[in-house]
């Protein structure tokens, strides 16, 4: 997929928004659109934009200003549309006549943080939907001038005190996602972002130039809400991390570090190493030589990347298509959540041609100017953060070891045994729920029903007596998987369904899959159950798991399209060998402290 | 630029904002008498001529302008 560094401009956005085209859209959202402005442009550009990135975007456009009726009315629209995100959008203009209203102008910003966050829990008391907060755009005028900032209770220290607080209650909770709309006029410009006279006349909440940029904004934390984010950057090495060509100039030859350009590619190996940080895989694709592609990151005293940091490192001859499809293999992702970083179009063009869904960014032909290029694309957004994230490169590392282990045995029995795994198995726990949420949004391939629950929806599973919402996590003696499955059980008369069945590709064939079903049956029977039944439900990503059941000698008893029932008899089941030293804490019933 | 230039300009940026490339335009014609042209319609069709003749109408103009002879009127003095 081509990304140019401009956002596409409005009129052409609005143009595609009256001759919408969906049917190339691989995938379906559900927003609700409430605001204290006008919102009919913002929602057919944010339609158009939605389309271009393959999302059929359904949206519930509320009545203007009207905010609280539909979250505070149980039986309103918002909530009979039933939304996967809802976002609440306000302008400046309707905040400065609240301050200029306000009886004690230093309660103003706790008031106006506090109304909004009871509104985010109001909705939160009818419906599990992601919520996706704006900033206010700090507004022009300055009655004490650049003093403003200094006086507690000024206009300017109010708004930038509700925008802070905003972040801090967001934090404080789940599901609740920023639209920084004050960063994105603020990139813009925010003299040409605001127009007071589209304002006064129509309730705009910027210039028409802007909405493409305020709907993207809106759209990013959505889409990465639902899912679709960007989990590797695969990097080219000559004139993208350094200037030069290693394998001519030497090392002392290349462009890195000090000034000019080996300074701007100092910066974007520092930005690199923030997202690597972060939890994103970097991965190298070069063509070189692998002991000159390797020699700046052991030796460079500049190279801000080590070798440690890169997941997967590709240095050779072949075709980049070809070898970025070994680094999808090896890190087990889908294309779409790869970007593409070459300074040579080119290669560009050949990624593009051959392997299609994979993020290339145009790059400028200024190294200093690779970085504003990329944040200009906001290609890095994400809907949540845990430590976790941040040891993920490290996993994949480990994984090359065991790789390697794994060819000095010749049985497989014998290997998986050598492994020493240890598993945890545990009903949802809260200080889990932020990475069991990430485990939901990001697993497609190995995913039965790919149903994906916020971090709301997954904290009202934990507390609720009628479902079992299993957790495992997985260790060896390479090193700790972390939370590596979640499955979802509910007991329902003589049967227990198997609701939601997902877990990480990483820990294939290690015999996961058999520990956790000699779990689920053994729960089946401890509750009188008769049967086992679970679904599969196909996507385009999780084929790998079509024969799931059948593996398990289960029977399929309804198989259309879009579904195929299976089911076996709790009283035939024969436990599954393996090798995984499993501690199971209770996870069939609800904590009785939070099901009350 | 004389009023009839502009009337011609004005109405090959009607035809094409409203995608009816039979549409005429009189000095009586009103936003009423073309399909399409409501008030969120009007916002951007001003947005869009401020584009194409590097002008900015102000807000009384966009919102008191009766007809297209007195948009006419506004754009003869705007780029005189």
């Amino acid at each position: 997929m081509e990304y140019n560094c401009q956002t596409p401009d409005y009129a052409t956005l609005i143009a595609e928004a009256r001759a919408l085209d969906t049917s190339a859209c691989t995938r379906d959202l559900r927003i609700a659109v409430l605001a204290d402005f006008t919102t009919h442009q913002l929602v057919a550009v944010m339609q158009a934009l939605a389309a271009r990135r393959g999302v059929r975007l359904h949206v519930y456009e509320a009545a203007y200003d009207s905010i609280e009726s539909e979250i505070l009315d149980a039986a309103s629209g918002l909530y009979a549309f039933a939304p996967d995100c809802v976002a609440l959008l306000a302008a400046t203009p309707k905040l400065k006549g609240r301050y200029y209203a306000a009886a004690d102008p230093a309660a103003f910003a706790g008031q106006a943080v506090a109304r909004f966050a009871g509104l985010w829990d109001g909705l939160r008391a009818h419906c599990p939907a992601t919520i996706i907060q704006s900033t206010y755009v700090q507004p022009a005028e300055r009655a004490f001038g650049q003093y403003e900032a200094l006086v507690p209770h000024s206009l300017g220290a109010a708004v930038r005190e509700v925008n802070r607080g905003l972040a801090e209650a967001a934090r404080a909770r789940r599901g609740v996602l920023l639209c920084d709309a004050d960063f994105l006029a603020a990139e813009r410009g925010r003299a040409a972002w605001r127009d007071e006279r589209l304002w006064a006349l129509a309730k705009l909440p910027c210039t028409p130039d802007c909405l493409p940029d305020l709907a993207g904004g809106v759209l990013d934390a959505a889409l990465a809400a639902a899912g679709a984010f960007v989990k590797c950057v695969v990097l080219d090495l000559d004139n993208t991390l350094w200037g030069g060509v290693i394998g001519d100039d030497g090392l002392a030859g290349i462009a890195l570090g000090g000034f000019d350009e080996g300074e701007a590619f100092v910066a974007f190996q520092q930005f690199l190493l923030s997202l690597k940080r972060r939890g994103i895989l970097l991965a190298v694709v070069s063509k070189n030589e692998e002991a000159a592609a390797r020699l700046p990151f052991r030796e460079h005293p500049d190279m801000v990347l080590k070798e440690e940091d890169i997941a997967v490192f590709l240095a050779n001859w072949d075709n980049k298509a070809d070898n970025i499809r070994r680094v999808q293999q090896v890190l087990n992702i889908g294309l779409d959540a790869m970007v593409f970083l070459d300074d040579n179009p080119f290669e560009r063009q050949l990624v593009r041609a051959h392997v299609p869904g994979v993020i290339v960014p145009e790059l400028p032909e200024d190294p200093v100017d690779y970085l504003p290029a990329l944040a200009a694309l906001n290609l890095f957004e994400t809907a949540s953060h845990s430590d976790a994230d941040a040891a993920r490169a490290g996993q994949y590392r480990e994984e090359a070891s065991r790789q390697q282990a794994q060819a000095s045995f010749t049985n497989i029995d014998d290997y998986l045994r050598s492994l020493g795994m240890t598993a945890r198995l545990e009903r949802f726990a809260p200080r889990s729920l932020p990475r069991i949420a990430q485990l939901i949004q990001r697993s497609n391939q190995f995913n039965l029903t790919t149903r994906r629950h916020s971090e709301e929806a997954c904290a009202r599973l934990m507390a609720d007596a009628g479902h079992a919402p299993l957790t495992i996590t997985l260790a060896d003696t390479f090193g700790d998987y972390g939370l590596i499955s979640v499955i979802v059980l509910a007991l329902q008369g003589d049967t227990v369904e198997i609701l939601d069945y997902l877990m990480s590709c990483r820990v294939l064939k290690r015999g996961v899959e058999d520990l956790a079903m000699n779990a689920i049956f053994a729960f089946a029977a401890q509750n009188g159950a008769r049967q086992v039944v679970g679904r599969y439900l196909p996507t385009a990503k999780n084929r790998m798991v079509e024969g799931f059941y059948a593996g398990f000698g289960f029977t399929c008893i309804d198989s259309a399209a879009h579904e195929a029932v299976w089911a076996h008899e709790v009283a035939s089941w024969r436990p599954r060998a393996h090798f995984i030293h499993a501690e199971a804490q209770e996870w069939g019933a609800a904590p009785q402290a939070v099901a009350g | 630029m004389p009023r009839d230039d502009i009337a011609a300009r004005l109405t090959d940026l009607l035809r094409d904002f409203f995608r009816q490339p039979a549409l005429a335009l009189a000095e009586e014609t009103t936003a009423a008498d073309v399909p399409g042209w409501d008030s969120l319609a009007h916002i951007d069709l001003m947005v869009t001529i401020e584009k194409a003749f590097a002008i900015r109408l102000s807000t009384r103009e966009v919102r008191g302008m009766k007809n297209i002879g007195a948009l006419l009127d506004i754009l003869a003095q705007k780029t005189a």
